[in-house]
């Protein structure tokens, strides 16, 4: 592609957006016409989920050209990329917030586990990470509790 | 004059000097840090505002705004990896000079015009902001609603990538601001009758998503990237008075450039410092030293970044539309305190107004002083392992967007949102329009269901009226300019291949 993004990814993301609009748009269909304003609710979102829509399937069609050409060229990085190691910790992250909403624990016992676990595993485990992950998580758990609820006063989820 | 002298006094006095202080030394410190961002800090720092008074809020963050855009400099020239996106002109002379031993005299020259180029474009602040709201005062809602409209269209015709994907973005961040209660009908719409979506997606767990979250994902795919670096010694740091004579008319040029492109809504940093740049590159006497390590080069990029700062304060103090991304965060934190961005501003809220003006001054002069005595500290910190890093700003995403209501729901958006985020970079999907429709389109809608509802649902004052017609016709300029030169440029690649 031209901006230098992959074509299938261009597809994918477009036709995520196709999604979220389409279901926007019947979920607007379900608003009353405007009763005391000549516009009322449903126009705007209406229009702009359509233009969406409508840009979405000319980069669509855009990438699909690209790829039918054969001109789609991969852009290798210069060092492998860690995506897996992104969506790890992105899963972890979902793990952390879901066991503080299920309040399973408090805040700083599941941050300081969620911190060893998380630099540990970005770290691929190496023995002399290993304490210093700890020590953060230690750190980072009770200290952000002290400070958010005695300084901000904020409560934080409790177990 | 008295409302400058009055918040230049208070921020003179102990507590919002040290917050001063504290926002400029954060921004350099994360402006420094490869992989975070200004934007990411001042979202992360927005939830622990609730508990300030407005003004000390306004001036921290807009200490953060200055010092980061500054602090990726040192990155820039050390590592060849531009610690903020403004940075990147800064990479092609900075990174060259230094590798050649004179690492002091390239952060020297960029600290030196990052300074002047922020005090140009503070004294364009202070002159052009109060003249301006005046005038946005006379808008009426089409006026206004024309206005965001040509905002919208520009910030995607500038962005990164190509316009159908800047559109695409800045359209999905107005319909991400839908859901929610109708302000002119008071009924909930788009909720799927969820009673959480009844109060809308908040600004603040979308911002830290988008920003922050996605940023982090993106960070960690990147770890294992390698950074060829320079050591650093402070030789050279202090411009000379003949560094200062020599580069004069480029450090005017440049900072006039910055400030100019920074009042142009929704265009950033990076926008100013690539023209700037590339002027200078065309009128300097040595073109071929451009990306060899020339001074002017550096000088041109750094100038024109740091005079976006106060440019881009002009349309957010005057008509409440940002002139950045970080304008846009910015106009989310007013809201947060209940002030609402607006021509009206300097009648409302004059003291919240002269004191984004005040700190705008003294986080340059602030930035300066920290900037040549600790950059030789500062630059130790671009080794910090972001292997450990990442994860506990994850932890403070968390903690910030639940701190804003004590709610998960609040969490979860924020992490739906980092994934959006994550997904339109990959797809090369610019985000500064998404967050900018994002903030401005409760506005422009507002604006013309008004507009309609004066006129009994006629559009006709849009197209007769010299402002909006103006305002209309530069938004289908910069609508068919790209998509010319476009065709254009495809035109002549196929004649040349034929």
């Amino acid at each position: 592609m031209p901006d230098g993004s992959n074509p299938r990814v261009d597809i994918g993301v477009c036709l995520f957006l196709i999604v979220i609009c389409c279901a926007l748009l019947v979920e607007a269909a379900k608003l009353p016409p405007g009763s005391f304003e000549p516009l009322g609710s449903a126009p705007i979102p209406r229009a702009t989920a359509g233009l969406i829509i409508f840009l979405c399937l000319l980069v669509v069609g855009r990438a699909a050209l690209v790829m039918w050409r054969g001109q789609a060229s991969a852009a290798e990085a210069p060092y492998p990329p860690r995506r897996l190691d992104a969506a790890v910790l992105f899963g972890l992250t979902v793990l952390y917030v879901l066991l503080m909403a299920q309040r399973v624990a408090g805040f700083a016992p599941i941050t300081a586990l969620f911190l060893f676990v998380a630099i540990a595993f970005l770290t691929r485990f190496a023995p002399r990470s290993l304490p210093v992950a700890a020590l953060i998580g230690v750190i980072m758990g009770w200290g952000c509790q002290y400070v958010f609820t005695q300084v901000f006063v904020v409560d934080l989820p409790a177990g | 004059m008295d409302g400058l002298l009055g918040a230049l006094g208070l921020l003179l006095t102990p507590w919002p000097f040290f917050l001063a202080l504290l926002g400029t030394a954060l921004g350099i410190i994360v402006g420094a840090i490869p992989g975070l961002t200004g934007a990411m800090l001042i979202a992360l720092t927005l939830p622990l505002t609730f508990y300030m008074q407005p003004v000390h809020a306004v001036i921290l963050l807009v200490s953060m705004y200055v010092g980061s855009i500054s602090g990726g400099l040192i990155t820039a020239t050390l590592l060849r990896m531009p610690g903020t996106p403004a940075s990147v002109m800064t990479t092609f002379d900075g990174y060259p000079m230094a590798r050649a031993g004179r690492p002091g005299r390239a952060l020297g020259l960029g600290i030196g015009a990052s300074f002047v180029g922020g005090m140009i474009s503070w004294v364009a602040l202070l002159l052009l902001a109060k003249p301006l709201s005046i005038i946005a005062t006379r808008f009426g809602p089409f006026e206004y609603f024309t206005l965001i409209l040509m905002a919208m269209v520009l910030i995607a015709s500038v962005s990164q990538g190509s316009l159908v994907k800047g559109l695409i973005s800045g359209f999905l961040g107005m319909l991400v601001s839908m859901p929610g209660v109708d302000p002119s009908t008071g009924a909930p719409r788009l909720t799927w009758d969820y009673y959480m979506l009844n109060s809308g997606l908040k600004l603040l767990p979308v911002l830290i998503g988008v920003f922050a979250v996605s940023q982090i994902m993106a960070d960690i795919i990147d770890l294992n990237r390698k950074t060829e670096r320079v050591e650093m010694s402070g030789r050279g740091l202090l411009m000379s008075l003949r560094d200062w004579k020599d580069q004069a008319f480029n450090l005017i040029r440049s900072s006039v450039i910055g400030t100019w492109v920074g009042i142009l809504p929704g265009v950033g940093a990076s926008i100013g410092s690539v023209l700037a740049y590339t002027v200078a590159k065309n009128m300097s006497k040595t073109p071929q030293k451009f990306g060899r390590g020339s001074e002017e080069g550096i000088v041109a990029s750094e100038a024109a970044n740091n005079a976006t700062v106060g440019g881009a304060l002009i349309p957010l103090i005057a008509m409440g539309i940002p002139g950045s991304v970080i304008d846009a965060i910015l106009i989310g934190a007013l809201m947060i305190h209940s002030i609402q961005p607006g021509p009206t501003l300097f009648l409302t809220n004059a003291d919240v107004v002269w004191a984004m003006i005040a700190a705008c001054l003294v986080s340059t002069v602030l930035m300066f002083v920290l900037m040549t005595c600790t950059v030789g500290y500062i630059s130790r910190l671009m080794y910090l392992p972001r292997a450990m890093m990442l994860p506990v700003i994850m932890v403070f995403c968390v903690v910030g967007t639940y701190a804003l209501d004590n709610t998960m729901f609040d969490v979860w958006v924020m992490l739906g949102f980092g994934v959006l985020g994550f997904m339109l970079e990959r797809a090369k999907m610019p985000l500064g329009p998404f967050v900018i429709g994002f903030v401005l389109a409760p506005l422009a809608e507002a604006k013309l269901r008004s507009g309609l509802m004066m006129t009994a649902g006629s559009l006709e004052p849009m197209f007769t009226r010299p402002l909006p017609v103006l305002f209309l016709l530069i938004a289908l300029a910069l609508l068919v300019w790209p998509l010319y030169s476009d065709w254009k440029r495809n035109r002549t690649v196929d004649d040349t291949v034929e």
